[in-house]
C-alpha cells in the first residue's frame, strides 16, 4: 500500500496545535543555525530573548503592553475574513481612534470618570467613520474594500504627522514631535499594564461568544459564504456587509484609543506602529476562532519583543522581519501538514 | 474480503476480439475519508470500444471512484492499471498524459474567453503564435473529427449547458484520450441535446474509444451502454452485460430491494375549495442581462394541488420560480399573496407566508458550501424557537435539528459540523428537500427536484411532494421528465420561450398534445 495519507477537509484543532507547535519548533532551530552562521552564539542569544521575555517582570509587562493593541487588531480584521471582507485598514481606523480619543483626553476637560468611557466611544465612532465610506462602497456598489481601506491608511497616518507636528503639537517641551500628555490616562494595574488589557481580552472573548451565540452572527456567516443564499433565505446582505465593516473598524478604533490613552499618552506620528497591518497576520494565525485570537497576539507580541531584544545586540532590524515572514511561512506550512492524516482502515 | 464479485468473474463484452486487453483495469481500489469508506476493494475492467456505466444511489462512491482513476484523489489502497502497467497518478495532467480525461458535473472553462481559446488553453500542440481565425480553424476541424458540433468563435459565457459540456468533451478528446469520463453528463442537458450527446459517445466508441458514464437515468444507461456496474456503499456489487440485465434488476441490486416508480399518487383526501394561495397577472419578466423570458403569464395556484409545469429547459422556468418565490420582482402585471397584491420582491416575505422554494442550483443559491451542515439545516428556521429567536442563536439546537433532518430524510451524516459541501449530490438535495417542506405550508415550488437523485431518493422525493399536496400545500412541480409531470401533476402547465402556452387538466393531458405545447404550437393547433 503505497499512500495511506488522505487530505481532511475539517482539520481537529490537536491537529493544528501540534502542527504549529512543530513549525515554530522548525523556525526557532532555522533562526539558531543562521545565528550560528554569522558567528553569533544562539544560546546566548536565545537566554538574552527569554530573560527579557517571559524571563523578567519588565519582559512580561513589555509583552502584555505590545499584545493590546494586536488583540484588538487582530480581532478587527478577524470579524471581517470570518465574511468574507478584507478590512486592510485596521492601520488607519487605528489612527482615527488614537487621534479622537487625543481630543477628548486634551480638550474637552471632563473628568476621569466621563473622560474615559468618552474616549472609548469616540475612539470607537472615529475608527467607524474612518471606514464608513469603503463600507457603504462595498456594500451597496461592490467596490473592493482591499484597496479603499488600504489607501485611506496613507491619508490617516499623514493626517496624524500634520496634527502631532501641527496645530496640537506640544508647545511646552518645544519638541514639536507629539502633542501634550494626555489630561486623564488609564490607569495601570500592574506595572506598566494597564486596564487596556483586560479590556482587550473582555473584548475579544465578548465578541466571540455574540458571534456565535448571536442571529446577527448566524446571519453574517450565511451572508459571507454564499451571498445568493443568503438573499433565497431573505437575509438583505448589504446591511451586513455594512455593519460588520464597521464593527471592524469601530475594533480597529478602540485599538488607537487604548494604546494613546494606556501606553503612549501623547499622540504623535507613527503611533499605529504597524498594529493594524500586523493584526491581519494575528487574524490569519487565529484562523476560525475568536479565542485563539489572544494566543496569536501573544506569539506576535512576542516576536516583536524578540525583534527589539535583538537590535540592542547590533542585530538589524531587517533580520526581525526575515524571523517574522519565517515563523508566518513555517506555520503555514504546519497548518497544511497537520490536514494530512493517516487514515486507518476501518472496516 | 468475502465473496463479492472481483473482475475475473464479471462477463467480457461479446463483441470483443479475444485476447483484446482493457484499457483500465481498477483492482481492490480503496478510498477512505474521515468517517467514511467511499471505496472499497473495488476491481472492474474496461474495454475499447465500449460504454461502461456506473450505476449507484448517491452517495454510493462514483464520483470519488472516478476521481481517484484521474489522480484527483490518490487512492488509500489497490492499483490501477493502464494497458497492463500499474499506473500512479500524481494529479488529473498525468492521467490526461495516460490518456484519460474527466467532464465534471461542474464544468471548469474560462467563461469569458472563446470556444476556440478554451479548447486551446493549456495544450502543449497550441501553437505558439497565435491567431484568432487560426485556432478557429483547428477547433472547426477537431469538432469534424469528432462529430461534436460546436461555434469556435463564440464567448462560453453565453453557451448553454449543452453547448458547454460539448466543449468540454471536445477539449479531452483533442488530447488524445482513449477513456472518457462522464460524470452524471445528462443532468443538465435538455432531451434534444441528451440524443446529439449519445450520437457523439457512440461515433467515439466505434472508433475504438472508451466511455465510463455515471448517470441515474436507467433508461439511458439500457439504451446507451455496453456493460454497467453497480456500486452500493463504495464497493462493487456486480458487473453485467447490460444486453442481459434489466432495469428492475440493477435497481435492485443498487439498492438493496426492487423499487419501482409510481405512475400515480392518488390523493388520500379531497381537493380543499379555498381561495389561491398565490396568483400571477400578465407577469413579464426580464433575467439579468435584461432580457425578457416571461411574458403575459397568468396562473392561479390552487391549494391542494400539484401544478406541472413541462416545457423546454431555458424557456423561462428559472425566471417563473423567481417570480414565484418572491426573488424577481415583475416587469409587468401582479403577483398576489394570499390575495393580498405584493408590492416588492422580497423572498423574506415570502417564505414568512409558507413558500418554500428548492431552487434549480442548489449549491449556488439554497446552500452556503463552505458552511456546516447544521448551519445549512437551519437557514428557514434559524430566527425561530428553539434555534434562534430575535437576537439569539444556538448551534448546539442548530446540530440536533440537522440530525433530525437527516435522518427523517435517511441521510447518515459523518457529523452535523461538516461543510455541507462534502456531502454527496443527493443528500443536498434530500436536505434541501426537506428544510424546505418544513416551511412550505402554502406554496412549495420545486425545480427539478429529481436532478441527481437516484431511483429511491427520486421514490421518496415524489412521496414527500404527494404528501405535501394531501396537506393542502399547492405544489409547483418544474421537471424535464414528462413521466414525473404525468405520475404526479393535478394541472399540466406548458411554458414555450416564456409564454404560458396552456394549462390543461392531467386527465385531458396526454403525451403529444403537451409536446406540441412545448414546441410551440398553440393550444387550438395542438388539440
Ligand atoms: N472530500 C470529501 N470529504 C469527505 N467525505 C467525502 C468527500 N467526498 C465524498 N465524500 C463522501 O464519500 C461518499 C461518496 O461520495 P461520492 O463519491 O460523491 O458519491 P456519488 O458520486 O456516488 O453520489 C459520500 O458519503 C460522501 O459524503
Ligand atoms: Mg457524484
Amino acid at each position: 500500500m503505497s499512500s495511506s495519507r488522505t487530505r481532511l477537509t475539517v482539520v481537529p484543532t490537536q491537529r493544528i496545535l501540534v502542527g504549529r507547535g512543530l513549525a515554530l519548533l522548525a523556525a526557532l532551530l532555522i533562526v539558531a543555525v543562521t545565528l550560528a552562521a554569522m558567528g553569533r552564539s544562539p544560546i546566548t542569544l536565545f537566554g538574552l530573548v527569554m530573560h527579557s521575555t517571559v524571563g523578567s517582570r519588565f519582559g512580561l509587562e513589555d509583552l502584555a503592553l505590545f499584545m493590546t493593541p494586536l488583540m484588538l487588531t487582530g480581532a478587527a480584521v478577524w470579524v471581517g475574513i470570518r465574511v468574507n471582507l478584507w478590512n486592510i485598514g485596521a492601520e488607519g481606523q487605528f489612527y482615527a481612534g488614537a487621534t479622537a480619543a487625543t481630543a477628548v483626553g486634551l480638550f474637552t476637560g471632563l473628568p476621569p470618570a466621563l473622560a474615559i468611557p468618552a474616549m472609548i466611544v469616540a475612539g470607537m465612532a472615529a475608527g467607524m467613520a474612518w471606514i464608513f465610506v469603503p463600507a457603504v462602497a462595498r456594500a451597496w456598489l461592490g467596490v473592493s474594500e482591499i484597496v479603499t481601506t488600504l489607501l485611506l491608511n496613507f491619508v490617516a497616518s499623514l493626517l496624524v504627522y500634520y496634527l502631532a507636528t501641527g496645530p496640537w503639537a506640544d508647545r511646552v517641551t518645544g519638541a514639536l514631535a507629539s502633542t501634550e500628555r494626555l489630561h486623564v490616562i488609564l490607569p495601570d494595574i500592574w506595572g506598566v499594564v494597564h486596564w487596556g488589557f483586560p479590556l482587550a481580552v473582555f473584548t475579544v472573548v465578548v465578541l466571540g461568544v455574540l458571534l456565535a451565540r448571536s442571529r446577527f452572527g448566524y446571519e453574517t456567516a450565511i451572508a459571507g459564504a454564499n451571498p445568493e443564499a443568503a438573499r433565497y433565505a431573505g437575509i438583505s446582505v448589504a446591511p451586513r456587509v455594512l455593519a460588520v465593516l464597521l464593527l471592524s473598524g469601530g475594533l480597529a478604533g478602540l485599538a488607537g484609543m487604548v494604546e494613546v490613552a494606556g501606553t503612549v499618552h501623547r499622540l504623535q506620528g507613527g503611533i499605529a506602529n504597524n498594529y493594524g497591518y500586523l493584526g491581519i497576520v494575528v487574524a490569519l494565525l487565529a484562523r476560525g476562532s475568536c479565542l485563539s485570537l489572544i494566543p496569536a497576539a501573544l506569539l506576535m507580541a512576542f516576536i516583536l519583543d524578540t525583534g527589539i531584544v535583538l537590535q540592542t545586540t547590533q542585530i538589524s532590524a531587517s533580520a526581525v522581519l526575515a524571523i517574522t515572514g519565517l515563523l508566518v511561512l513555517a506555520i503555514a506550512v504546519g497548518d497544511e501538514l497537520a490536514a494530512y492524516a493517516r487514515v486507518k482502515k476501518t472496516s | 474480503m468475502d465473496e463479492h464479485e472481483r473482475s475475473e468473474g464479471a462477463p467480457r463484452p461479446l463483441n470483443l476480439a479475444p485476447g483484446t486487453p482493457p484499457v483500465l483495469t481498477l483492482s481492490g481500489i480503496c478510498k477512505y475519508f474521515p468517517g467514511v469508506i467511499a471505496n472499497e476493494d473495488v476491481s472492474l475492467d474496461v474495454f475499447p470500444g465500449q460504454i461502461h456505466a456506473l450505476l449507484g444511489e448517491n452517495g454510493a462512491g462514483k464520483s470519488t471512484l472516478m476521481n481517484v482513476v484521474t489522480g484527483l484523489y490518490q487512492p488509500d489502497g489497490g492499483e490501477i492499471i493502464v494497458d497492463g502497467y500499474g499506473v500512479t497518478f500524481a494529479a488529473p495532467d498525468a492521467a490526461i498524459a495516460a490518456g484519460i480525461g474527466m467532464v465534471h458535473q461542474h464544468f471548469k472553462l474560462v467563461s469569458r474567453f472563446t470556444v476556440a481559446e478554451n479548447l486551446h488553453l493549456g495544450w502543449s500542440e497550441t501553437p505558439r503564435r497565435l491567431s484568432a481565425r487560426q485556432i478557429e480553424a483547428n477547433a472547426r476541424t477537431l469538432s469534424e473529427k469528432f462529430g461534436l458540433a460546436i461555434r469556435p468563435e463564440a464567448v462560453v459565457g453565453t453557451l448553454s449547458a449543452g453547448e458547454q459540456q460539448r466543449v468540454e468533451i471536445l477539449r479531452v478528446l483533442s488530447r488524445g484520450a482513449r477513456l472518457l469520463i462522464l460524470d452524471e453528463p445528462t443532468a443538465v442537458l435538455s432531451p434534444v441535446e441528451v440524443g446529439e450527446l449519445f450520437i457523439a459517445l457512440r461515433r467515439f466508441r466505434d472508433g475504438g474509444g472508451a466511455v465510463i458514464i455515471i448517470s441515474h437515468k436507467l433508461d439511458e444507461i439500457m439504451a446507451l451502454t455496453d456493460r454497467v456496474s453497480v456500486l452500493r456503499h463504495g464497493r462493487l456489487v456486480g458487473t453485467h452485460l447490460t444486453a442481459s440485465t434489466t432495469p428492475a434488476l440493477l435497481v435492485a441490486e443498487m439498492i438493496g430491494r426492487p423499487v419501482t416508480l409510481a405512475t400515480s399518487y392518488p390523493r388520500g383526501n379531497e381537493v380543499p375549495v379555498t381561495p389561491s394561495p398565490l396568483v400571477l397577472e400578465e407577469v413579464t419578466a426580464r433575467d439579468d442581462g435584461g432580457i425578457i423570458r416571461l411574458e403575459g403569464v397568468t396562473l392561479s395556484l390552487r391549494a391542494g394541488e400539484i401544478l406541472g409545469v413541462a416545457g423546454v429547459t431555458g424557456n423561462g422556468q428559472p425566471e417563473l420560480a423567481e417570480v414565484l418565490t418572491g426573488l424577481r420582482a415583475p416587469d409587468q402585471g401582479s403577483v398576489a399573496l394570499d390575495g393580498v397584491a405584493v408590492k416588492q420582491a422580497d423572498p423574506a416575505v415570502f417564505a414568512r407566508a409558507g413558500v418554500g422554494h428548492v431552487p434549480e442550483d442548489r449549491l449556488r443559491r439554497a446552500l452556503a458550501p463552505s458552511l456546516s451542515v447544521a448551519e445549512n439545516a437551519v437557514l428557514r428556521e434559524y430566527a425561530q424557537a428553539p434555534i434562534g429567536g430575535r437576537f439569539g442563536f444556538s448551534i448546539v439546537r442548530a446540530r440536533e435539528f440537522a440530525q433530525l433532518l437527516a435522518d427523517k430524510v435517511g441521510v447518515k451524516l459523518p457529523g452535523a459540523m461538516m461543510p455541507i459541501r462534502g456531502l454527496s449530490g443527493g443528500n443536498q438535495q434530500r436536505l434541501v428537500l426537506e428544510r424546505e417542506i418544513r416551511i412550505a405550508s402554502r406554496v412549495l415550488v420545486a425545480s427539478y427536484p429529481s436532478r441527481g437523485l437516484d431511483i429511491g431518493a427520486i421514490a421518496a422525493m415524489r412521496e414527500m411532494l404527494a404528501k405535501a399536496r394531501d396537506a393542502g400545500v399547492a405544489v409547483v412541480l418544474m421537471s424535464e421528465d414528462l413521466d414525473e409531470i404525468f405520475a404526479l401533476s393535478d394541472r399540466v402547465a406548458v411554458l414555450c420561450a416564456g409564454r404560458l402556452m396552456a394549462v390543461i387538466d392531467r386527465c385531458d393531458a396526454d403525451r403529444d398534445r403537451i409536446g406540441a405545447l412545448m414546441s410551440g404550437r398553440t393550444q387550438a393547433e395542438a388539440a
